[in-house]
């Protein structure tokens, strides 16, 4: 009997090899055990069950989606990926495809399983970040400047910036549909206010709110670990916002206690 | 002992053959159908050639609508079922039909009033109903039958025709899981109908899986490879949009290739998923009939016992119970016929032996 030879393993030492026969993969001892970390934490992460039901390889979600059309990225292909026990494929996907997804969520709205694609997506990023791989790091870099007005305002583009000069890629009925958006908002079944030209207007308090909300839910900390600059130079900016708040209200005598 | 006297709802395969095996076996058949004809919804929508052995409908039909009519059934066209009540003996039903209204007492009743075809105005992504060259099924069947393919648009003969599977079938989105069974095959006999009248038309089947079980499997599928030159295309149509020159732009995903593709098109079809007609639902409630977590009448047993259901002396046949062929609802059919009979002849045992 032959022993066959030089195997690729497949998955760290003590583990189940994965079953997903892969064309050549990285088979370095650090790489594989950062692939078994990752989708560990990605297949018990408490979205995964509600967001990962099936799939019957329709491609309808492929169909409809704007990234796929460009790059070599499929939304079928990445709910595949999540749905079958590849640890390196995982890590793959991660490093490059998964950043090819504009979360338009086309893809939930075709899909008929009923599988939450867009939200799959947006867990294997939120990975990656979290465990600071290159790729985010890269993706992410052009970014600082919308990250920070996110960290910082809450928001980056408001409705009223979207605008027909602005967006050169935009067709006839996308013009047209922008000609008379304000009336077409206010038929909008649901009570909104209609504020959409007042999205900068962020009070103090509710700036500095949402940096308590991102430090207390850990996106503090997530973003420190792709960029320390950038959270550096936040932090100041906060911090200078709270002893302007605390005397404003010492001046005033209003806002929370 | 007089003979025992059934009731049958709906003029279909499977009602007629109940009907058939009724009367064959000496009982008295009262068959009431809604339409003015007998032989269901194959009728009424003018299907052209049966699969999987591409006869005709009447070929398949008119013998088993023949001979019940001169069984001494009695057929009741564009008749209906108003009401039944269940009693000791049996069950008093009022059937209305050509402005009169008679009373009638049976034994049993049989149930198969059928399925309708899934709406595809729902699938709004898929344009029926806004481009014209997008039809479903039965349109199809229809052009068909009538020899005629042509572009709805401009009356010209299309270049190329595809057909979309699983429409209103294995779809979270509208609410139906399950597969209309019949979708695969009837698609794949429509392309070889269109490739043997005119074999300029080019055929294309968008698909997830092929399902043409059993014996359908080479004589539909691997022959319209081999003999009829369809094309398969595995990956689904997500939606289709209509180009300047007024043909039509699918949009799908070639899953093999794993690349999206836009191909122009002069036709799709889509094939329609079955769900319980409006007949079967009424029926049932009418009769008391739970149904099961897809609309269609409940068996009692969907195992051991597919033709009785939880009313005793009601049973059931066809397509009333979930998607299937022809040759299958017409063997249910005789089925319910048997079971009808023998819970009639059981019942009068015991009121004898009462006696
Ligand atoms: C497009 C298409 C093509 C098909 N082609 C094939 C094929 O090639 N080969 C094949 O084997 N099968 C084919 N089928 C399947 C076939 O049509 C069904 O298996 C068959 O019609 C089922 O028979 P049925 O008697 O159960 O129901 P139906 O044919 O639907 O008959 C039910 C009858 O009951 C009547 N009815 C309903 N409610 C009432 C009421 N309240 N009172 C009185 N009457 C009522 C209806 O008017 C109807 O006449 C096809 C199906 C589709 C959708």
């Amino acid at each position: 009997m032959t022993v066959l030879q030089n195997l690729p393993r497949r998955g760290p030492k003590g583990t189940e090899p994965s079953m997903v026969i892969g064309g050549a993969r990285p088979r370095d001892e650090k790489t594989e055990e950062l692939a078994a970390k990752i989708f560990s934490e990605f297949k018990s992460d408490f979205r995964y069950k509600e967001y990962v039901l099936g799939c019957i390889n329709c491609g309808e979600c492929t169909t409809g989606c704007p990234a796929a059309r460009f790059y070599n990225f499929s939304p079928r292909e990445m709910l595949q990926i999540a749905y079958q026990d590849d640890p390196l494929v995982l890590l793959d996907a991660m490093q490059e495809k998964i950043w090819a997804c504009c979360q338009c969520y086309t893809c939930n709205m075709r899909c008929r399983f009923g599988n939450d694609i867009a939200g799959i997506i947006s867990v294997m990023r939120e990975l990656a970040v979290r465990n600071g791989l290159d790729s985010a790091k890269e993706v992410l870099k052009p970014y600082s400047r919308i990250l920070l007005a996110v960290m910082t305002n809450g928001t980056q583009v408001s409705p009223d910036m979207i605008q027909p000069d602005f967006f050169a890629d935009w067709g006839p009925f996308a013009v047209a549909k922008q000609t008379d958006i304000k009336t077409l908002r206010k038929a909008i079944p649901i009570d909104v206010l209609q504020v959409t030209d007042s999205s900068w207007e962020v009070s103090m308090q509710t700036s500095l709110e949402l940096f308590q909300i991102y430090t207390e839910s850990g996106v503090v900390d997530m973003l420190k670990s792709i960029d320390p600059d950038l959270v550096e130079m936040i932090e100041d900016i906060v911090d200078e916002w709270k002893d302007e708040f605390e005397e404003m209200k010492a001046k005033y005598g209003v806002g929370e206690a | 002992m007089a003979s025992p006297k059934i009731l049958i709802i709906g003029g279909g395969p499977a009602g007629l053959s109940a009907a058939q095996d009724i009367t064959d076996a000496g009982g008295e058949a009262i068959l009431v159908e809604q339409e003015g004809f007998l032989g269901g919804t194959p009728k009424r929508l003018h299907y052209s050639l049966l699969a999987p052995d591409l006869k005709p409908v009447e070929e398949v039909l008119d013998p088993l609508i023949d001979s019940v009519q001169q069984s001494g059934a009695r057929c009741m066209t564009g008749a209906k079922v108003e009401s039944v009540n269940s009693g000791r003996n049996g069950f008093t039903v009022t059937i209305s039909g050509g402005g009169k209204k008679v009373e009638e007492k049976v034994d049993a009743v049989v149930v198969a009033t059928g399925f309708a075809h899934w709406d595809p105005h729902k699938k709004y992504e898929y344009a029926y109903g806004v481009y014209p060259d997008v039809i479903d099924f039965k349109d199809f069947e229809k052009m068909l039958s009538d020899g005629n393919i042509v572009r709805p648009s401009n009356g010209q003969v299309p270049r190329r025709v595809a057909w979309l599977l699983c429409v209103g079938s294995r779809d979270r989105q509208v609410g139906k899981f399950y597969c209309c069974r019949l979708g695969c095959a009837v698609s794949i006999k429509q392309a070889m109908e269109v490739r043997r009248i005119n074999p300029a038309i080019d055929t294309y089947v968008y698909y997830m899986d092929i399902r043409t079980y059993g014996f359908w499997e080479d004589k539909l599928y691997w022959k319209s490879m081999e003999e009829f030159g369809v094309k398969y295309i595995r990956g689904r149509i997500g939606s289709i949009n209509r180009g300047e020159d007024g043909r039509l732009i699918a949009m799908a995903e070639d899953t093999i290739l794993q690349r999206p593709s836009e191909v122009p098109l002069d036709m799709v079809v889509l094939a329609t998923g079955m769900e319980a007609s409006e007949g079967t639902r009424e029926t049932a409630a009418m009769l008391g009939l739970e149904l099961e977590e897809h609309g269609f009448v409940k068996p009692l047993e969907s195992d051991s016992m597919p033709v009785s259901t939880a009313v005793p002396g009601v049973f059931v046949c066809g397509t009333a119970t979930g998607p299937k062929a022809i040759p299958d609802s017409i063997t249910e059919g005789s089925a319910a016929a048997i079971k009808a009979l023998n819970y009639v002849r059981k019942r009068s045992i015991k009121v004898q032996a009462r006696a």
